[in-house]
């Protein structure tokens, strides 16, 4: 087997106990929607934000805190993360999600907001001092690419709508990442929750198929950045070691994973299913050592193994 | 070369003359021609120098001594119209434009000069072409060579009379004249006669004379006849092997008919000879793009397709090929005797390479026989391609051309492929546009005994698109009168070689010029209305975006209803039916809009958010197959890049137990790779399972959980099919 497939299996184990750790942990969620310079801007920053703010909210135990217009100074977003510091504890997750117009000055990135605006240093800075373990910073801004080295960390996903500071333009990225939070198709997993992996995949692609339908130049270039040592890659895959800890950082839970969670008695019955998962992510990494039937006849038993279990754990 | 270019800084004296190479060469004394020029080169006259490294084919030395000779003869035209010929000779029109506009500037009817533009002109298969040769000839009534320039233009529009008269013209100027002869051969040949007479004629003055037979060729595969146009150039090539230009052209034809192998290599001795024509580097590339391609072959048809569409393309194109050439089989009563080989270019500039060179085609199919090259609709914008009618319409041709072992005259042949694209579906095919009911307005439709002139030396810029509409028409109102049966007599009495008037008086029992009478009642019946309200519609055009803007509906209803009267075929993007339909729709009048909307359908609209929108209206109202086939209608326009609306389409087709069709908008959600790999199989897999075909769905059910284990929906599905 590939190490870099060994190392796929192994970590995905992780990824599920932490789930199910999880389920019993906070997710904070600060939302900046910053200035928009001319009306049109203005609302549909707004827009996005409240519709932002009513997703987040809808699911358990999420903390929604949302900055726009005036209220997105300086002083209240230190305020609002020192808040957090206060009361989040480690197993909790802290997400920053941040809409408008950014912009780069050969030194800092700065996010546009009334009054001095807010550099992705003293973000990072503020953000330091929250003990939740996992982060993300969700930078749909445009230059935003520059914010990712002065953000990056372990234990913290950033995600930008450009690559660089060279794309000073408006950038289609939000739209489509709210949307991630509320089309199921981004869920391709369909584990019921949305990460930060899934909704990165489904926003880029859909930029990119906006830019490709109306026949333009792509003036933007999405990326992500999760293992606190790069500079962000436009496509996480275990071949670059990107993705595992944006895949296990959830923004947004809906359905019955949650409420299993809750009754001991199902509690056994997730446990083995974690095992079955685990045994199927395993034969997918080995599947170029089998024969195409040995390979479909192990990965059906699995599967039908699977899927009752799952009937067991609805009922 | 650069060796005798030396030999210039030392002057003979008592040497050659021009006039005397050019007399070796134009007997075709190849030997003696090429020993006049190395003489040549060591003139003391830049310009003779020129002539002679450009005749030696040492085209850079030529180059620099034309710059030489026309800086030392500024006021000479004929030195920047021979430096001129050369860059036409090398295909560099634009260089060669400048410098026959500067001799006309120092002298401003040179005929040569006009020659020279003539011949540009006719490159780009320009009316001019023909003024300029007329006016070379006004100056100098001598010049034998603008004669046979206009006999050439007048068989590349297959008017033989006119071409035998030029000639014969050319002739009488001077009996040597050899592209006269040459001419007066191709005549013989395009008419499947041996042309001995002529060629013998020819013989006794240059047996080698290769450039002739080139020229013919061309002359042959504007006509279509592809095959004898290759063989014309291998005997051009068997004469002047060193002819690159007939070389480039024989390789771009053998290509055109799916000799791959011996096109790339003539191709590439071309271009290693540098003789990097656009024709021969574009085709090069064209062809190094084909591993790019996948090849499906079905016996009767093969289709290309490029790799990152196959999967999604196939399946509709194999159906419409496959129904295209069973109705042919039957409507032509013709089975042809090879597969039709049909390449689907998502690059629009890949399929431009294909038409290169021909006259008036159309800008998205091309038929070379048993071979059609066609855009595929993901290289052009989501509405303005029927991809389906282009198909049909290229099919037609492969048929027509092979009943009449391609003697059907253009404007037959284009009107049969136009009238067929509605014989198939009437909503399909384009409707009246502006351009032609401007053309109509104007009285410039052509009379039916010269309608091969508005495809191939259009007098202005849309006579191209007003011809084909106008063949279709004709045929239309043939069929009408006389049905499939005469037109298909017709085909066949064109493929004896008949001209046009003789087979419209026998066939319609009409001199053509009645024809041309009648022809012309009909279409105004047809047309009539619509061409009067054409002006009232436009100026309502402007009233009706601000009315939209302005969200004022009850006006814009007003407004709009009137202008779908008046121009009811307009259905380009921005038309009144859409501007009707959302007024209506925004006043809660839903089912009006629906009703505007299926005119706009059934009358060839093909805007893919417009049937989207009207799919959605119809589906609402509880019309699930009607809301179906909406979305079906955009299966031939635009079925790329655009999973969501073949996933409603397969939703839609399944609940009515449409299986097959659900089943194949499924696999298009599945080839079109979208994020949701697990839903888009699962999909699948239920479209299966309610086909009957569970082994399959057993298949796709376990692709759908491989990609996602947790799909609660595919494993339920999983256990079921257990």
């Amino acid at each position: 087997m590939a190490p870099s497939a060994q190392m796929g299996w192994c970590l995905k184990l992780p990824l599920l106990l932490t789930t199910l750790a999880g389920l019993h942990a906070s997710t904070w969620h600060v939302t900046i929607s910053g200035l928009g310079g001319e009306a049109a801007y203005e609302t549909r920053f707004n827009a996005l934000a409240t519709e932002s703010e009513k997703l987040l909210k809808s699911s358990p135990d999420s903390n929604v805190k949302t900055l726009a217009g005036a209220d997105a100074t300086k002083a209240n977003i230190q305020k609002a993360l020192a808040e957090i510091a206060k009361t989040a504890q480690p197993a909790d997750t802290l997400i920053v999600t941040i809409i408008g117009h950014g912009n780069f000055d050969g030194t800092d990135y700065k996010i546009n907001i009334p009054g001095a605006d807010v550099t992705a240093l003293e973000l990072g800075e503020w953000m330091d001092k929250i003990s939740a373990q996992k982060q993300a910073v969700i930078n749909t801004t445009s230059c935003s690419g520059a914010s990712i080295d002065a953000l990056k960390r372990d234990h913290r996903v950033i995600v930008t709508a450009t690559k660089s500071a060279t794309e000073r333009l408006a950038t289609q990225f939000p739209r489509f990442w709210v949307e991630a939070l509320r089309n199921p198709e981004a869920d391709t997993d369909k584990n019921e929750q949305i990460s930060v992996l899934e909704a990165y995949r489904y926003a880029d692609r859909r930029v990119t198929d906006f830019y490709e339908t109306q026949k333009r130049l792509a003036t933007e270039h999405a990326m992500i950045e999760d293992t606190g040592k790069a500079s962000g890659v436009r496509t996480p895959s275990p071949d670059n070691g990107h993705g595992l800890l944006a895949g296990q950082t959830v923004l947004i839970r809906f359905g019955s994973l949650q409420q299993a969670a809750k009754s001991p008695e199902k509690q056994a019955l997730l446990k083995k299913r974690e095992e079955i998962e685990s045994n199927i992510e395993k034969l997918k990494y080995e599947k170029a050592a089998y024969d195409v039937a040995t390979y479909r006849k192990q990965l059906s038993t699995l599967l039908v193994e699977l899927a009752k279990l799952q009937e067991e754990i609805d009922k | 070369m650069r060796a005798l270019a030396a030999l210039c800084a030392v002057p003979l004296l008592g040497a050659v003359t021009l006039e005397e190479c050019r007399e070796h060469k134009r007997r075709g004394r190849n030997i003696e021609a090429k020993d006049c020029f190395v003489q040549l080169v060591s003139s003391r006259d830049a310009y003779l120098q020129a002539e002679a490294f450009w005749a030696l084919g040492d085209y850079s030395t030529a180059n620099e001594r034309f710059r030489s000779a026309v800086a030392t003869k500024p006021k000479d035209p004929l030195v920047r119209v021979r430096w001129g010929r050369m860059y036409l000779e090398r295909g560099q029109r634009k260089e060669a434009g400048e410098l026959f506009s500067e001799a006309l500037e120092i002298q401003n009817d040179f005929p040569h000069a006009l020659i020279g533009l003539g011949y540009l002109a006719s490159s780009n298969f320009e009316s001019k072409a023909v003024e300029l040769a007329e006016k070379a000839l006004n100056k100098d009534p001598k010049l034998y060579e603008a004669r046979e320039m206009l006999a050439r233009f007048a068989l590349e529009e297959y008017n033989e009379k006119r071409a035998m008269e030029e000639a014969d013209k050319a002739l009488a100027i001077s009996p040597e004249a050899l592209d006269a002869l040459m001419l007066r051969a191709t005549i013989e040949w395009l008419n499947e006669r041996d042309g001995k007479q002529w060629i013998q004629r020819l013989e006794k003055i240059n047996p080698n004379y290769g450039e002739g037979y080139s020229m013919a060729a061309g002359i042959l595969v504007i006509n279509r006849r592809y095959e004898e146009g290759i063989e014309l150039y291998r005997k051009a090539l068997s004469k002047t092997p060193e002819l690159l230009s007939a070389k480039a052209e024989l390789g771009v034809n053998l290509m055109r008919l799916g000799h791959e192998v011996e096109a790339r290599k003539l191709l590439e001795e071309c271009y290693e000879a540098h003789w990097r024509t656009a024709a021969v580097t574009n085709t090069l590339t064209l062809m190094d793009s084909y591993k790019n391609f996948v090849i499906f072959n079905q016996g009767r048809i093969i289709l290309r397709v490029h790799k990152k569409e196959a999967e999604l393309l196939r399946p509709y194109f194999e159906a419409e090929l496959e129904r295209a050439v069973n109705t042919f089989e039957k409507k032509y009563k013709l089975i042809l005797d090879r597969p039709v080989q049909l390449e689907v270019y998502p690059d629009h500039e890949d399929f431009a390479v294909r038409t290169m060179g021909l006259p008036g085609l159309g800008a998205l199919g091309v038929t070379f026989g048993y071979v059609v090259a066609m855009d595929s609709p993901s290289g052009r914008q989501p509405g303005t391609f029927h991809w389906a009618s282009t198909l049909w319409h290229e099919l037609s041709h492969v048929y027509a051309l092979a009943a009449t072992k391609h003697r059907v005259p253009r404007w037959f042949t284009e009107g049969l492929a136009v009238h067929e694209e509605t014989a198939v579906n009437k909503e399909w095919g384009d409707r009246l546009d502006p351009t032609t009911i401007q053309a109509i307005k104007d009285k410039k439709l052509l009379p039916i005994a010269t309608l091969d002139r508005g495809f191939v030396r259009p007098s202005y810029p849309q006579q191209v698109v007003v011809s084909y509409f106008q063949a279709g028409k004709i045929c239309d109102f043939i069929h009408e009168k006389h049905g499939w049966d005469r037109l298909l007599a017709m085909l066949h009495a064109f493929g004896k070689g008949r001209p046009t008037v003789e087979v419209v008086e026998e066939f319609t029992g009409l001199k053509h010029e009645e024809f041309d009478k009648q022809f012309l009642a009909w279409l105004d019946a047809k047309t009539g209305e619509q061409v009067k309200g054409f002006d009232a519609w436009r100026k309502s055009i402007r009233l009706a975006n601000e009315l939209r803007k302005a969200k004022k509906w009850d006006e814009l209803i007003a407004t709009a209803e009137p202008m779908v009267k008046q121009y009811p075929d307009h259905v380009e993007p921005g038309s009144a039916y859409e501007a009707l339909a959302e007024a209506y729709e925004e006043k809660g009048e839903k089912s009006k809009a629906v009703s505007v909307l299926e005119s706009y359908a059934k009358t060839g609209g093909r805007s893919p958010s417009t049937l989207k929108k009207l799919a959605k209206l119809l589906e609402e109202s509880g019309k699930v197959r009607q809301a179906a086939e909406a979305l079906e209608r955009i299966n031939f326009v635009y079925p790329v890049k655009d999973y969501e609306y073949h996933q409603k389409q397969g939703e839609l087709w399944l609940a009515i137990h449409e299986n097959a069709k659900a089943v194949r908008e499924f696999a298009a959600v599945v080839a079109l790779n979208p994020v949701d790999a697990g839903g888009s199989y699962y999909n699948l897999a239920r479209a299966y399972r309610a086909a009957g075909q569970l082994d399959k769905a057993r298949d796709t059910i376990l692709l759908s959980l491989e990609a996602v284990p947790s799909f609660r929906p595919a494993q339920k599905l999983l256990l079921e099919l257990q």
